[in-house]
């Protein structure tokens, strides 16, 4: 009986914990309520949906727990995209033009992340600016058209293409890099700076950690990470509208605090984010096939984003006051 | 020499005259930068230079719009333009509350005012008295579309995509829809499916699962009309589901051409530019005006004429 007790104990102070919770919750809901809920087809289509948001929302996460945040991704995630569709349109090799994508992206995150650290300016300044200023560019670049691209390629295929059923490579990228994250954040000392420099930004100075390092490369990362969520989606439709990853940003940063993340910093979880970004996923299908008017999604995510977060901060206090 | 200069001078003055002189502005809530508001330019500058060429008279056109939404800027706009005293303003109505009092004012200065792309949606007597209308109309083409499908085959069940809720043009383009197709039996309900492609995509996959006997799609622009494409093409529902789209795009020209599509709805924004130039010279030369609103929409792009489309929109006519 007092294993059990410790056992739970030591569950319900693991930050992912709330999200594990709802999760399950929501998935027998579902299972019960909802037509064919319980089928390859539909679980394989939750996790495509999870896949591109879940690689933007892991970048987050990681950035989230450094003490910082970024409403640029939306856009980085438009940006890449466009550059991978022109320049497969202008007849690039498609490896040249994935690697300008992301490259574009990473200088994307390194101005965020440089400008953050230096002028001190609040990080949701700064990235609300540069959301605004790479949609402006997106927008006046491509003058509202979208770019269509009618070819094929493997590479296209290794990024997104249908391998088992409606089961995608996304999936596989998906997984990648929460497990890779997670291994860095809780295996590796940098890991442990991540943490540090969100939790206590003075004490890891004086300890001798390079907090503005830590955060820009952070930064460079979530930008990263959407600039290839963006190359991910446009290897499936092959166009990219200028509105493409509009909102994005808040659905990421919402499926981070469900699964744990802390606003304030220095506390979160990548496993929470994974169950974050299929929760999401999950609530949108599931509401449909439950016969949900699809008009309610929103204020539904908003009830689950509310109660996870009061649930997650009591978990937390608990945890921590003990 | 002076004598060919002398000459020259005396005809133009004669010609001044004779032939006069004419100034009409565009003011609209779209940027210069929207290709959609570009094709109406392309309408307003076409009919000048056609005016100009036929009758000797000179037209003078200009187009003013913010590059991004704003009703402020746009009210500054329409301000200046005002100020300028032109011989006649085409207006969108976007924003009725906004524009009501420049545009009474502008009219009280006799100024002929038309509006475009939006009308003033009050009663008759609240109205802007503005002269006619020249553009589409949403609820009516959502009812055409669906009257459309129907004349085809009546659909089991019938889902209208929505990309952007609460757009009121969308709204209605939808609502027509549905009523049409619940006046002939068929069960027919909005899907939202916002803008990312990937979510859009599962939201279809979700509601083909919970009705798997929906096959007619409705949807309400180029945006999702692409997901939609794609959709059916992955699903391998081409053929078996009656689709009809609204605006004209690469994706949507190539699903006609394609037989996946029943047909595309424009409302044919090039005549929004066009028409209001021609009608603004007949009312200042003649006083001619027609007796009704002139509807530029709906306007249908099916199998029997997406060739011609198809070079046209590469023009940018639409």
């Amino acid at each position: 009986m007092s294993f059990l007790k410790a056992f739970t104990k030591k569950l319900s102070s693991r930050p992912e914990f709330g999200v594990f919770v709802a999760f399950a919750i929501l998935f027998v809901g579902f299972s019960l309520t909802a037509t064919n809920f319980l089928t390859f087809e539909s679980i394989a289509g939750i996790v495509t949906v999870a896949a591109e948001l879940g690689i933007v929302t892991a970048g987050i996460t990681f950035l989230m727990i450094a003490g910082e945040f970024d409403l640029s991704v939306g856009s980085v995630l438009g940006v890449s995209g466009m550059i991978f569709a022109i320049t497969a349109t202008a007849g690039l090799p498609h490896i040249v033009g994935l690697l300008l994508a992301l490259g574009a992206a990473a200088v994307i995150g390194l101005i965020n992340g440089v400008m953050v650290v230096h002028t001190e300016v609040p990080s949701f300044i700064i990235t609300l600016g540069s959301q605004m200023l790479w949609r402006g560019v997106i927008l006046a670049v491509t003058r509202g058209f979208p770019v269509r691209y009618w070819g094929d390629s493997a590479l296209l295929f290794a990024l997104n293409g249908r391998f088992a059923g409606q089961l995608r490579v996304s999936a596989f990228w998906f997984l990648t890099v929460v497990f890779l994250l997670a291994f860095v954040l809780t295996r590796t000392r940098y890991g442990n700076w991540v943490f540090a420099t969100g939790g206590g930004p003075q004490a890891a100075k004086t300890l001798g950690i390079p907090i503005n390092r830590v955060k820009i490369v952070n930064f460079i990362l979530s930008a990263i990470l959407a600039g290839l969520a963006g190359c991910i989606q446009f290897a499936r439709f092959r166009s990219i509208d200028p509105t493409r990853g509009q909102g994005l940003e808040l659905e990421a940063i919402a499926a981070a605090v469900i699964g744990g993340t802390l606003m304030t910093g220095g506390y979160g979880s990548l496993i929470g984010a994974l169950l974050g970004a299929l929760l999401v996923g999950m609530v949108r299908s599931g509401l449909i096939m439950a016969g949900a008017p699809s008009y309610w999604y929103q204020a539904f995510i908003g009830i689950v984003l509310i109660v996870a977060s009061v649930v997650n901060i009591r978990l937390t206090r608990r945890w921590t006051s003990r | 020499m002076k004598k060919v200069l002398l000459l020259a001078l005396l005809l133009s003055l004669v010609g001044s005259v004779f032939a006069a002189e004419y100034t009409f502005y565009i003011v609209s809530h779209g940027g210069p930068g929207d290709p959609f508001w570009g094709v109406v330019m392309k309408g307003m500058q076409d009919a000048a230079d056609f005016l100009n060429k036929a009758t000797g008279d000179t037209i003078k056109v200009a187009y003013f719009g913010p590059k991004v939404y704003s009703v402020t800027e746009l009210v500054d706009m329409l301000n200046s333009a005002i100020a300028a005293r032109p011989n006649g303003l085409a207006v969108t109505i976007t924003d009725p509350a906004a524009v009501d009092e420049p545009l009474r004012r502008a009219i009280a200065l006799g100024i002929p005012v038309i509006a475009i792309n939006v009308p003033d949606p009050r009663p008759a007597a609240e109205r802007i008295p503005y002269m006619f209308y020249v553009g589409g109309d949403e609820y009516l083409s959502g009812k055409r579309a669906a009257e459309r499908m129907l004349s085809v085959r009546k659909p089991t069940r019938a889902v209208v995509t929505i990309h952007e809720v609460g757009h009121i043009g969308l709204e209605l383009r939808a609502q027509g829809f549905i009523e049409v197709m619940t006046a002939a039996g068929v069960p027919a309900e909005k899907l939202v499916t916002g803008l990312d492609p990937t979510q859009a995509i599962e939201i279809l996959r979700g509601y083909f699962t919970r009705h798997p006997d929906t096959d007619a799609i409705f949807t309400l622009g180029s945006i999702d009309s692409a997901y939609v494409i794609q959709f059916l093409k992955e699903e391998g529902l081409t053929g078996k589901v009656l689709l009809g789209c609204f605006d004209v795009s690469q994706d949507v020209v190539k699903a006609i051409e394609d037989g996946i599509a029943l047909f595309t709805i424009s409302q044919q924004q090039y005549l929004q530019g066009y028409m209001p130039i021609i009608w603004l010279y007949l009312y200042n030369k003649y006083g001619f005006r027609p007796a009704n609103d002139i509807l530029t929409g709906p306007g249908f792009v099916d199998a029997s004429n997406v060739h011609l489309v198809t070079e046209l929109v590469k023009q940018g006519y639409w």
